[in-house]
């Protein structure tokens, strides 16, 4: 009930709500020796054209007084706020202001010691209001000036804050390719490995052996088999597997040791036969 | 006639069982039985939109939220602000394991201090003191200082564009930098929190002065404010339960205007259980690029094709579509740290499919594909798949290298070599050697 007392009441009372005005308003730009760079009166109206700039050591002054318009009586109203705001960002301070029971208001800004209210500040000017509240009156929000400041330390993140953003990309660095020598170069020095071939044919005339039991059913099935020896390890370089090769080899070792058994026998036993 | 009637009636329910959440329909709404009736709209609203209500009042024992470990509800709606204590089941620990198997809840506080107040500090909350309201002199109004129009951010993805103001009263809460947290709706820029009547300009400017939270004021403050746990579970802090009342909906924000709390109070809840902005990862897949069958294993500096499918929940029809709208997709490849992070982008005439291709790195190890897309309000997209890379093979590596060459010649040179000695000791006749040192045959 007392509730909707109270709505009626305020209701009664906006509907009557008086007005508050401000008198000489005005700010100052104090720098560290106290003298005085810039003083301008605040219009109620219009927002500064002109921004104000503050450096390090530069103190900001605002003053006026409260009152009400009626009776041009001095007034403490509840709401005197300054609001710093950052578009960009988004952060935003809120700064009340003492006002005496006068109505008399003074703010003082200095850099040297920025008050806690004041948000982090990069590039972009803070957008500077004042808020004035006042139960049965009307209430009162003024654009005053952009404000200047010099750079803050951005606001401390939360350490997960930047897995909720697009992360930088990352890219593996891969080893740079081996690097071959010419194939030139390759192809000479295999030439040199190969030239005792042509020194080896050359002495070949010299001997000429005869080669009289190459085809004989004893000699050549061993001989065969190394060639077949001789091959696996070659298409095992070009294509086969390990286990391939082992298979293979083994078999091949059983061959060779038949064969090459029979046929060193029935050479000695040739050579006996002659002696 | 009445026959249409049925017939529409039922074309209307049917309508309305397609609506449903991702997460179920079973909605337990914690309120004083006399208070029921102040959020006929809200509730009715849930209704309409397929939910299935329980009542219990706050000094009731039953039903439970959970029986048996498991949780009875999906949803939980707390209009009972004002509670001081609640049954034994009904703790703040209990509140918080909720939330881990899955629940979702929607709190309202008041200027009163109870024990749900002291469970927003653990979500990064801070409401102002007891007694303090959130208070405005703009705009002028007829209204409480206390009732304040605020209007909606129009960049909200919780929230529909253009809507009208809506009517709030209770706490705001300072919010804490955590990225969990959704700002729904902030307070105005000109409301602070102060004791209606009798609060003095000096003990403002006091508070101000201690620091840190000292003053509740500015649009740096919530009044409704979501909270989405690793778990993907959602939680909504309202400063007051007014916000959801029928005479707040009903209540005009002037002339003629009908203020946008009906609405603002049923999108919310959509958010708040799993309506909007709900994502899924259907599947994900990887393979060789030129081939088709998946691996566990892969040999460094392979060309490997990741694949993933997302959908979306549509609440209109109740149905998971595939979702090609994301724009900033991301693909680590992982061990320990990212080794690689790319763009995953959205697969053209594919809908829902993300596809990228890329060289794995040349080391060996453990690795994982991992997706971790979290923004403020969708679900978070998490995927992580272990992969094997390992060196290549003893048979895998180049067998025809040039700078090799005169080693293969060196090789078939020797085996060529014993060959032939072999088949001409074998094969040859045997010279016998005279004193002189001339050959001669010895036949």
């Amino acid at each position: 009930m007392h509730v909707f007392v109270a709505s009626l009441l305020l209701l009664v009372a906006s509907v009557h709500a008086k007005i508050l005005t401000l008198q000489s308003p005005r700010f100052v730009v104090l720098d560290s020796q106290g003298q005085q760079s810039r003083s301008e009166p605040i219009s109620l109206t219009q927002k500064s054209r002109n921004p104000v700039f503050l450096n390090a050591t530069d103190t900001l002054k605002v003053t006026f007084q409260v009152v009400d318009k009626e009776s041009g009586e001095g007034t403490q109203p509840h709401q005197t706020f300054l609001r710093f705001y950052d578009a960009t960002t988004d952060e935003e301070g809120i700064q009340p202001i003492r006002v005496t029971q006068g109505g008399k208001a003074k703010l003082e800004l200095n850099m040297a010691r920025p008050p806690l209210s004041l948000p982090p500040t990069g590039d972009v000017p803070l957008q500077v209001m004042l808020y004035i509240g006042q139960p049965n009156f009307s209430p009162i929000a003024v654009e005053l000036f952009d404000l200047h400041v010099p750079h803050s330390q951005p606001p401390p993140a939360h350490p997960d804050e930047a897995s909720f953003h697009l992360l930088p990309e990352i890219h593996h660095i891969f080893r740079p390719d081996q690097k071959l020598p010419y194939k030139l170069v390759s192809a000479v020095f295999s030439g040199l490995v190969i030239a005792p071939w042509f020194l080896l044919v050359g002495l070949w005339s010299q001997v000429s052996p005869r080669l009289t039991h190459l085809f004989s059913p004893n000699v050549l099935p061993f001989i065969l088999s190394l060639g077949a020896y001789e091959f696996l390890v070659f298409y095992y370089w070009v294509d086969l597997k390990l286990g391939q090769v082992l298979l293979c080899g083994g078999v091949l070792a059983i061959i060779n040791l038949f064969t090459g058994k029979h046929a060193l026998s029935s050479i000695a036993k040739r050579r006996l036969n002659k002696d | 006639m009445v026959a249409f009637k049925r017939l529409l009636l039922l074309a209307a329910a049917f309508a309305s069982s397609y609506a449903k959440s991702s997460s179920g329909d079973s909605v337990l709404v914690i309120v004083e039985p006399k208070k029921q009736a102040d959020y006929t709209l809200f509730l009715d609203g849930l209704r309409e939109k397929g939910y299935d209500l329980t009542f219990r009042s706050p000094r009731a024992d039953a039903p439970l939220l959970t029986q048996d470990g498991v949780p009875s509800f999906s949803h939980v709606i707390f209009f009972a602000p004002d509670t001081k204590s609640f049954p034994s089941d009904i703790t703040p620990q209990s509140l918080v394991s909720l939330l881990g198997s899955k629940t979702n809840l929607l709190i309202t506080l008041s200027t009163k201090q109870t024990s749900l107040t002291s469970l927003a500090a653990e979500f990064s909350l801070a409401p102002a003191p007891p007694g303090t309201p959130l208070i405005s002199y703009f705009p002028e109004r007829s209204e409480p200082l206390n009732v304040v129009p605020i209007q909606p951010p129009s960049t909200s993805h919780i929230l529909s564009q253009n809507m009208a103001p809506v009517w709030f009263s209770g706490t705001p809460f300072a919010l804490g930098n955590n990225p969990m947290l959704v700002p729904i709706l902030n307070a105005p820029p000109y409301a602070f929190a102060s004791e209606v009547d009798g609060g003095s300009a000096d003990s403002l400017v006091d508070a101000a002065e201690k620091g840190g939270e000292g003053l509740w004021a500015g649009s740096r403050m919530g009044v409704v404010t979501g909270f989405q746990t690793t778990t993907g579970a959602r939680v909504v802090w309202a400063g007051g339960a007014e916000l959801f009342s029928d005479e707040y909906a009903k209540k005009q924000i002037s002339q003629g205007v009908e203020s946008g709390n009906k609405q603002f109070a049923q999108e919310v809840a959509s958010w708040a259980f799993q309506e909007s902005l709900v994502l899924r990862i259907d599947h994900t897949e990887h393979h060789k690029f030129n081939t088709t069958t998946p691996s566990e294993l892969y040999t460094t500096s392979d060309e490997l094709v990741y694949t993933a499918q997302v959908s979306r929940f549509y609440p209109e029809r109740g149905v998971w579509k595939p979702y090609s709208d994301l724009k900033d997709l991301q693909l680590e490849f992982t061990m320990l740290d990212p080794h690689i992070r790319i763009a995953l982008p959205p697969v053209e005439g594919k809908p829902g499919t993300y596809s990228v291709q890329f060289r794995a790195p040349d080391r060996h190890g453990v690795f994982k594909f991992v997706i971790n897309y979290k923004r403020k309000g969708f679900t978070h997209l998490l995927s992580s798949t272990t992969v094997s890379v390992v060196p290549p093979r003893h048979d895998e590596y180049p067998r025809f290298i040039s700078a090799a060459w005169p080693y293969y010649m060196g090789a078939i040179s020797t085996s060529v070599g014993f060959f032939l000695f072999s088949a001409i000791w074998l094969g040859g006749e045997v010279k016998a050697f005279d004193k002189k040192g001339k050959g001669r045959k010895a036949e």
